[in-house]
């Protein structure tokens, strides 16, 4: 595994990972990973999929060094995983968090900042900036017990960003979200590629998944069964669409024939159709370029209260 | 490249929460209430104090107290604070961070010692000041009892109520030995008032086996009686209500062995939770 000087290590390097996990004293096993290779590039969006029961929480916890591979290795940024150390550069928000009740938002994430030594002259600022992005800045001195459960998954991404790690770990993060706030999700996770972050993604949300992640990897009872850039995956290269505007009535007959004396075959012909996800963030006024629904909505309130009232 | 290193501000950030945590269980209000409660209302009882003098026995009643509803705190407090992080996956998004699992033992230790330092604070004052007025009391209705001055050595009683916190301390760090390996609360509290009670009988089976005078014997108890510590060190309350005062020399012995064991305890729970898979 070793890497010349002037070449960078992946963010995840994961060789011949095997874990287990014994189920009886006389020795009977339950293997959850089977001899998982992984490699997770550089600021990319790293889709990890596969049914439940199929090793993705056991892997991302070898990642995070909370469980002991029985064999193989795991490196972040070329550091093991099981070393303290790699943990400096990773951020991780677990599958349906829970965090100390009685701590506000502000309070919690400045706990987990010291955690990771923040600078103090600089805490005070990245808790601010994180709450910000989040959404949660509102609600920064509620206490974290009366957050539901889509603020939970704000307040668990603040916590994995405050120490502004180079890798992002987020296990389900859009679990028990609402359509608005997992597209506002989606959206922080790419502005987080674009700030050069790395991020690494389970969900069962097929289509968010789609939606923002360049690689996937899929696991089924600890085996890899499929990995690969997602685009190259999803695309049926014999195939192509052809969009038309206003096509006549009776028209496809000639258009298949034509086509067919060229030698390619009209497969059908349908209207294009749009995502449940879009018709509905787009009824509940949500406009992607103005930022969230939530900000639209309190942006007109601000603006409301600022105008002087009808007389 | 970054390096880390062991940090008593992480560790004293994770004592901290958990000090906060713990004053905001209930089980520390009840039992900070109910041994208040018994050491204000031990003047009620002095009808019924066995031929004691009145000051003992308020003394005694409340040295009982402390040690008592002390030691269920100790135990029931470690492995609740503990377990809670387990639980509730809180110990999960810690330890994601660069954070050594040492730093977590001892951040959840400390907490817990603080908690019983607060404990320990609130009841040696509740009970120099109950011993203050009802002195001050019988100072003025018998007069003659009191011509050397005041009886009660109150620097001893907050030099005992210092030992028992240092005992709840090795009683805790037990605690947390146990939980470090249990799955479950019930079991680490169960295991650890067990070992109390072996820690507080053990002189017992100590001097029993020795008088047999079998070497083998002899070396399996001397091992044991090192494994478990003699809480019996630590109940110098007798002397003090005795109207003894308490030795400096004895009370600094017990103190160093009482921090020993809690040195040594709480390296066995980092060596023992170091592996443990969250």
């Amino acid at each position: 595994m070793a890497t010349s000087p002037s070449s960078k290590p992946p963010a995840i390097r994961i060789e011949g990972l095997t874990k287990d996990f014994a189920l009886t004293l006389r020795g009977l096993k339950l293997r959850a990973v089977d001899n998982l290779d992984l490699t997770v590039k550089e600021n990319q969006v790293f889709g990890l999929l596969g049914p439940n029961g199929s090793g993705k929480s056991t892997t991302i916890k070898v990642i995070l060094g909370l469980l002991e591979p029985t064999f193989g290795s795991c490196e972040i940024f070329g550091i093991p995983s099981n070393n303290v150390r790699s943990r400096m550069d990773v951020g991780y928000l677990p599958e349906a968090p829970y965090f100390y009740r009685y701590l506000n938002g502000e309070e919690l994430v400045r706990f987990y900042g010291r955690i990771c030594q923040v600078p103090k002259d600089r805490l005070e600022d990245r808790v601010a900036e994180v709450l910000e992005w989040v959404g949660l800045k509102d609600a920064a001195r509620r206490r974290v017990g009366t957050y539901s459960k889509g603020m939970l998954q704000r307040v668990g991404l603040a916590q994995a960003l405050v120490h502004d790690p180079r890798l992002i770990l987020l296990d389900e993060p859009t679990a028990g979200v609402d359509p608005v706030g997992s597209a506002e999700i989606s959206e922080l996770i790419l502005k987080l590629k674009d700030a050069g972050k790395t991020i690494l993604l389970c969900s069962h949300l097929l289509a968010q998944v789609e939606g923002i992640c360049d690689e996937i990897a899929i696991l089924n009872r600890g085996r890899l069964v499929l990995e690969g850039d997602l685009k190259s995956l999803v695309s049926e290269r014999h195939r192509n669409a052809v969009m038309v505007e206003n096509l006549p009535a009776g028209l496809e007959k000639e258009l298949g024939a034509w086509l067919e004396a060229k030698g390619a075959r009209l497969v059908g012909i349908e209207t294009p159709r749009t995502t449940l996800d879009r018709i509905f963030l787009e009824h509940i006024g949500y406009r992607k370029e103005q930022g969230s629904s939530r900000q639209v909505d309190e942006n007109i309130a601000r603006s409301d209260a600022g105008k002087p009232e009808a007389s | 490249m970054k390096t880390i290193r062991f940090s008593p501000e992480r560790v004293s950030i994770i004592a901290r929460n958990t000090l906060l945590e713990a004053v905001r269980q209930k089980l520390f209000s009840f039992l900070v209430l109910i041994s208040l409660g018994m050491i204000l209302s031990s003047t009620f009882f002095r009808d019924f104090n066995f031929g004691s003098g009145e000051l003992k026995f308020i003394t005694d009643f409340g040295f009982g107290a402390i040690t008592f509803f002390g030691s269920i705190l100790a135990i029931v407090a470690t492995a609740q604070l503990f377990f809670s992080e387990i639980e509730n996956r809180t110990a999960l998004t810690i330890l994601a961070k660069p954070v050594f699992r040492s730093e977590f033992i001892f951040g959840k230790f400390f907490g817990v010692f603080l908690v019983l330092l607060f404990f320990c604070a609130i009841m040696a004052v509740s009970l120099a000041g109950v011993l203050y007025w009802r002195e001050g009391e019988l100072t003025r209705e018998i007069p003659d009892a009191f011509a050397d001055g005041r009886l009660v050595a109150y620097g001893d009683i907050f030099i005992f109520v210092f030992l028992q916190w240092l005992k709840f301390g090795i009683l805790a760090a037990i605690t947390m030995v146990i939980a470090s390996f249990s799955n479950t609360n019930l079991y680490s509290v169960v295991m650890s008032f067990f070992i109390l009670i072996i820690c507080h009988l053990q002189y017992l089976a100590r001097d029993a086996w020795e008088a047999l005078g079998v070497l083998p014997v002899k070396l399996a108890v001397g091992l044991l009686g090192l494994i478990f510590p003699n809480f019996q060190l630590f109940n110098l309350g007798d002397q003090i209500a005795l109207g003894e005062r308490l030795p400096g020399e004895l009370a600094l012995r017990v103190a160093l062995y009482g921090l020993v064991y809690i040195l040594v305890f709480n390296a066995v729970a980092i060596y023992s939770f170091r592996k443990r898979e969250i």
